[in-house]
């Protein structure tokens, strides 16, 4: 019963984050990198098929907040279009967008804790 | 199940009917259709009526060379206002910008024109960069710099667009995310919002159109 109750709140949790998730993604976001994540051209990457993302967790994390400049490499292409940050974000939100983009398209990797983000962030915040 | 079987079916064929109608009644409607209008000030010279035209301008290109109203003799096409750091309506203009790209393809005599906002950060090198980012020919869609002043000046004047600086905005500037159809002879011929993809879709009906009276 106990694992079950434990489980039905992961559950919610996750659901809140999802939800959430997708309208900051929809409001922060796909602007560029598209409502469907397939990004545009060589300009802006794509997010729906990214081994970026998978192999660069923690530098997502921060990204969203603080930018990205210089090239990256996405699925074996060159971007180099300087992404400013979101600093407005809250480790919340950046948790939130996280487990949108990491469980929607090709991406399954469950939800994305505001722990995982704070410590993503302790290394690139400063 | 039977029931739900026929229910189904007459769905189906209602739809049917539906498409049917549909396809008959705009094939009907883009035949008897009115020419498109023609937008802005005329005036009335002898017998003549005198259009507004884009006026006279001079800008370069991502690939260094000079555009200006002698690139688009004879030729139809389309214009904006945009700057490359921009993050709110500019990246979902330039999504819809490619499609429109895209569906002129085959077409020799349309031809597509960006003018940076931003003059002083979007280089020549910087707009060579996105354009080729963007995947496009610079000989079908040209991103034109200049003097801020020209561009804000036709951009307001000759487009009817608007685009300013404004510091308290989101990324330094306030512009329309318009899209203007330009005919043959320098006329505007139609104006569509450049973030949606209904009136994009309106816009390629338009060209398509246009193109079926010369451009003109």
């Amino acid at each position: 019963m106990q694992a079950c109750g434990l489980s039905t709140n992961r559950d919610t949790k996750f659901q809140q984050y999802y939800v959430k998730g997708e309208q900051l993604y929809i409001q922060h976001c796909s602007n560029c990198h598209q409502k469907d994540g397939r990004g545009l051209g060589l300009v802006y990457p794509p997010l729906a098929q990214s081994d970026y993302m998978t192999q660069n967790v923690d530098q997502v994390l921060c990204l969203m907040k603080y930018g990205v400049a210089g090239e990256i490499v996405v699925n074996g292409k060159a971007f180099n279009k300087e992404m400013k940050g979101v600093f407005s974000l809250t480790d919340l939100e950046v948790a939130e967008i996280a487990t949108y983009i990491y469980n929607t398209w090709e991406h399954n990797q469950g939800i994305i804790d505001i722990a995982d983000v704070t410590k993503a962030h302790q290394k690139c915040g400063n | 199940m039977k029931f739900m079987k026929e229910m189904k079916l007459s769905f189906t064929s209602t739809i049917n009917l539906f498409v049917t109608f549909s396809v008959l009644f705009l094939g009907a409607c883009v035949n008897r259709d009115k020419p498109l209008p023609i937008f802005g000030e005329r005036e009335l010279v002898g017998a003549d009526t005198v259009y507004h035209t884009i006026a006279p301008f001079q800008f370069v290109d991502q690939d260094s060379a000079s555009v200006t109203n002698a690139t688009f003799e004879d030729k139809i096409y389309v214009a904006d206002f945009f700057f490359t750091s921009c993050r709110t309506i500019c990246p979902i203009m330039k999504t819809q910008m490619v499609r429109v790209y895209e569906a002129t393809k085959e077409m020799p005599d349309v031809l597509l024109l960006s003018h940076t906002i931003d003059p002083e950060y979007d280089t020549v090198a910087l707009l060579h960069d996105f354009a080729e980012r963007l995947g496009v020919e610079s000989k079908r869609w040209h991103f034109v710099t200049g003097k801020k002043d020209s561009i804000y000046k036709i951009a307001q004047t000759s487009y009817f667009a608007t685009a300013m600086e404004d510091k308290s905005e989101p990324d330094g500037f306030i512009h329309s995310g318009a899209f203007l159809l330009i005919d043959k002879k320098g006329r505007i011929r139609g104006k569509y919002d450049g973030t949606k993809e209904e009136e994009v879709n309106r816009l390629i009906v338009d060209i398509k159109k246009l193109r079926s009276t010369n451009g003109i």
